[in-house]
């Protein structure tokens, strides 16, 4: 095996069904072409043959894999991306902070890959270069934070699964005399870190996501449902290896000038995400309210989703990543006149959370008003609202379910209800109001064991609005699925031009990602800048760092991979290129997967009805509706213009064989996209 | 109650730095105890007085810099009689010590074989992430009470059979490493990890978990303080997390396994009581 800096240059690849873990060892072009993370992952699947249109997402033969890239280890804000063909048929390339990606690179590791079934529940023990298939039947049906701290401490390094040594004879008579009788020996250390799934990956509800850490997840295109269709509970990692590098000093020199900058930084480390809020709800008017049916209360007097507000009520500490000094997560205690609520565990909001599950479910405004009214709740209102978002993230974590998608699921079957396409007998007698908390609990639980109508909606939102649509003979139910690609849109709505741009979710590479940059050029129509925007974002899933950090990153982000590897000659171009080519091989997965004729009509038009036909009723952007009420001109000027400047083809949007062999990677998807020319 | 001494300025050398050879002084181990025993029985360390001088610790296989006596007037970094109080409400759980901590430690002791590393395995202090709580966990500088326990030693120095974790004296050891009366590690009387590992085993058992061990040369390795100005509290980003402040108590009573104390913080932070 070549020796790589930066690299380790071994994947493993555990195969639950035979039992059997083997190693790969990608070549040095490998690594150059795709560093690791998404792209990476993307080739995996192209090598796999995973694109076959008739592999079952849920089924043994789906490829799961957890990729780190070359500077994930000792850099900061690392991070680890998980990819995987979704049970939505889509791609799936999620990424997750913590420590996981960092102590996976320390054991020795470039990436796990999963493939195959387990006969039983089990979980995978990664003690540096052992990896182990476990029995997890005790852990298998606990919840993510339970199942989590069971498993850190089962992984053990050698030392501490000896057995003691030490005598009596060893001590002092009096001392031996005065030994307290519970000995802990040599068990007492908690090192390892879990990626693990709760009732929700286990039933495989389709947007059930892998959570590490208690509130941190790989959320979005449901990795969790395919690990729980492996009956894999659990990754634990231990790792004592280190991160080689080619030139360290220069490396540390340069994490250290990003965490110096990162000190700096009041925005995050104030409140993270949870600072955003206010702004995004009363400045951008793009804040998803009872399924985006406002973006913007029409009173600014609703806080309950500022950062301060929330610090005031309830943050009790902040975490950070592996070597990150943004510290953006804040955990908290619930504190609430409701004994459901009261003293649960939990984190934040951030903004992700508090638009999805909070405003969009209609916590947020005083029973029997709705968002255009003046709000007449008093302070102590606003911490219960508060109080209700903070638990539903709760649920949503320790069931492994992702709230975005998850979020528009409920905020349809809500919008449905008020509208009276449906009432509580088609929910199992649970009637699902705005702002109602328990009833949100009922129906989650429904929906993580799959129970009666639950099992429906664990399917999400596009085809639960279906489900409904056909059920009641109403296809304008569709209206009301805010799906783009099939999946949930997240806490940015298009409509406002204030945020983010229609052209982001139709042209980025995974389903309705809030994270596919590229949004300055995209509302300029520079193309070319949009697209470089978008292939630096991939290259960060790739690398795998932090998107919150990029700003103090971005002077030093090649010198960094330079430094890691040992490659002098890297480039910003080259960065791009990782990006451009794992564009080009997701948007062939999509296509093929789906075996799309004209995939314009048959995807990339697929988006929420919402956009074009319900302007914004409130707020500083009232009246506007996406891309200025324009889809033509989206769809058959811009999208195609967009198409052409990648080398895609202007009808169809696929990747031509010019282009692919420019990007190296027409061996892999060749014969792919010359189907569907 | 035992007399407290403190002392801010680093001591001026009264013989040469040392060199590698512990006998170069020409005074051999045993006669340096008898003949030094005197002069450092008042010593403080982590406060608590009393701690019996061994002998002179090896000196690590690279020469490091000659202790450097700082000018007339100008005031050391070097502190002895100091401790280290960290609070892990306060601790973000990013590293950045262990991070130091272990860069520092691996180039000074293998500085050839971690060219091409960075590793948190050479890091003395170690931070743990249970889950919404991270916890501190470096060497307390525990004692024992001689009228209950018999000895008023560290634990992990009185279950030592080697007396390989010493404490080395002002004067002596590595400025910036190890000395002004903080514990070291005796790398040469160590028998390391493949043959014994009581220390680590005595503070587990029932102290917290300070012990660890060099992936190199499989010795044990404590926290020497860095001799009295620890590279983890300069490195530390979070105000009150670390701290290296001139308090004088029993180290014990700040210890915990890093299990206890999670519980401990899932008690004091958010209300719960969990079983670790």
């Amino acid at each position: 095996m070549a020796e790589y800096f930066g690299f380790t240059g071994k994947i493993a690849r555990v195969d639950l069904t035979n039992e059997t873990v083997t190693v790969i060892e990608p070549a040095e072009e490998i690594y150059r072409k795709f560093l690791g993370g998404s792209a990476m992952g993307a080739y995996f699947l192209f090598k796999e043959g995973i694109f076959d249109p008739k592999l079952d997402p849920l089924g043994p033969d789906n490829l799961l894999q957890f990729m780190v890239g070359p500077v994930t280890g000792a850099a900061p804000n690392a991070r680890i991306t998980l990819v995987t063909k979704s049970a939505y048929n889509i791609y799936c390339a999620s990424t997750c902070g913590g420590h996981f990606g960092s102590e996976l690179k320390y054991a020795g590791w470039d990436g796990i890959q999963v493939v195959g079934k387990a006969s039983k529940p089990v979980y995978l023990a990664v003690m540096d270069d052992t990896i182990e298939i476990r029995d997890a039947g005790h852990v298998w049906g606990k919840g993510v934070e339970e199942s989590e701290l069971i498993l850190k401490s089962e992984v053990l390094a050698e030392l501490e699964s000896r057995e003691g040594m030490l005598r009596d004879a060893d001590l002092n008579p009096q001392w031996a005399a005065m030994r307290p009788p519970k000995r802990l020996g040599m068990h007492a250390k908690r090192l390892a870190h879990v990626m693990a799934i709760g009732p929700g990956g286990e039933n495989q509800v389709w947007y059930s996501c892998v959570v590490t850490e208690g509130a941190r997840a790989a959320g979005r295109w449901g990795a969790g449902a395919v690990m729980g269709s492996k009956n894999l509970k659990a990754v634990v990692v231990r790792g004592t290896k280190g991160h080689k590098l080619a030139d360290k000093k220069t490396f540390l020199a340069l994490v250290s000038g990003i965490q110096k900058s990162e000190r700096g930084d009041y925005f995050w480390r104030s409140y993270g995400t949870a600072g955003i809020g206010a702004n995004s709800a009363y400045v951008e008017d793009a804040f998803p309210i009872r399924n985006w049916q406002w973006c913007s209360w029409a009173d600014p007097h609703v806080k309950a989703i500022a950062g301060p507000f929330m610090d005031q009520t309830s943050f009790v500490r902040k975490v950070s990543c592996y070597g990150c000094n943004l510290h953006c997560l804040y955990p908290v205690e619930v504190t609430s006149t409701d004994p459901l609520m009261d003293g649960t565990m939990s984190d934040m909001p951030d903004w992700e959370a508090m638009g999805m599950v909070g405003g969009n479910l209609g916590f947020m405004e005083m029973e029997g008003t709705d968002p255009g009214q003046p709000f007449t709740g008093s302070i102590k209102d606003q911490a219960e609202h508060l109080a209700k978002l903070q638990y539903t993230t709760f649920l949503h974590d320790n069931y492994s379910l992702d709230f975005i998608e998850g979020g528009n699921n409920l905020a349809l079957v809500m919008e449905l209800v008020q509208r009276g396409f449906i009432d509580k007998n088609d929910l199992d007698g649970i009637d699902l109001k705005w702002g109602d908390v328990h009833a949100v609990d009922e129906i989650l639980k429904k929906i993580v064991t799959r129970d009666g109508i639950g099992d429906k909606l664990a399917q999400g939102t596009y085809e639960t609005a279906r489900y409904f649509a056909e059920l009641k003979g109403k296809p304008e139910i569709m209206n009301y699925s805010m799906t783009a690609h099939h999946y949930g849109q997240p806490a940015h709505d298009v409509r406002s031009p204030a945020d983010k741009n229609a052209m982001e979710y139709v042209t980025v590479n995974r389903a309705c990602a809030h994270t596919g940059g590229g949004t300055a050029g995209f509302k300029t129509g520079d193309w070319a800048a949009a697209i470089a925007g978008q292939n630096v974002s991939a290259a960060q899933n790739s690398l795998v760092h932090c998107q919150f950090p990029a700003g103090h990153w971005a002077g030093s982000r090649i010198d960094l991979i330079k430094a890691a590897t040992g490659w002098s000659d890297f480039s910003d171009e080259d960065l791009q290129l990782v990006g451009a080519r794992e564009y080009a091989l997701s948007r062939l997965f999509e296509i093929h997967i789906r075996q799309l004729k004209d995939p314009k009509a048959e995807w990339d038009r697929q988006v929420p009805p919402r956009w074009f036909n319900d302007p914004l009723p409130t707020g500083s952007q009232k009246g506007a509706v996406a891309y200025e009420g324009k889809p033509d001109v989206l769809f058959n000027e811009a999208l195609p213009a967009y198409w052409k400047e990648r080398g895609w083809t202007e009808d169809k949007g696929v990747p031509t064989l010019d282009t692919l062999k420019k990007l190296g990677i027409d061996d892999i998807a060749g014969s792919i996209a010359s189907e569907h020319l | 109650m035992a007399e407290i001494k403190r002392r801010d300025e680093a001591p001026k050398p009264t013989k040469e730095p040392k060199k590698t050879e512990t006998s170069a002084s020409g005074v051999s181990r045993r006669e340096f105890l008898i003949g030094s025993g005197a002069g450092v029985a008042g010593l403080v360390i982590g406060g608590v007085v009393g701690n019996q001088v061994i002998g002179k610790p090896a000196a690590p296989v690279v020469e490091a810099p000659a202790a450097e006596v700082p000018a007339e007037g100008e005031e050391s970094p070097y502190k002895a009689g100091y401790t280290l109080v960290f609070d892990s409400v306060q601790c973000t759980g990013c590293m950045l010590c262990a991070v130091a901590c272990s860069e520092k430690y691996a180039t000074f002791l293998h500085p050839e074989e971690t060219a091409n590393l960075a590793s948190l395995e050479f890091a003395r202090i170690r931070p743990m992430r249970f889950q919404y709580v991270d916890v501190i966990n470096v060497c307390s500088y525990c004692n024992l009470y001689e009228w209950a326990e018999g000895s008023s030693k560290f634990p992990c120095e009185a279950v030592c059979p080697e007396e390989a974790i010493i404490t080395v004296p002002e004067g002596e050891g590595e400025a910036g490493y190890y000395g002004m009366g903080y514990k070291w590690v005796d790398r040469e009387k160590c028998l390391g990890i493949d043959k014994c590992w009581r220390c680590a085993e005595i503070c587990e058992d029932q102290f917290a978990s300070g012990m660890s061990f060099d992936p190199i040369d499989r010795k044990a390795q404590v926290c020497s303080r860095c001799g009295g100005d620890p590279e983890c509290v300069k490195a530390c980003p979070e105000p009150g997390a670390l701290s290296w402040v001139p308090a004088a108590r029993n180290g014990r009573y700040f210890a915990n396994t890093p299990s206890d104390y999670a519980e401990l913080l899932y008690r004091k932070i958010y209300n719960h009581v969990r079983d670790l």
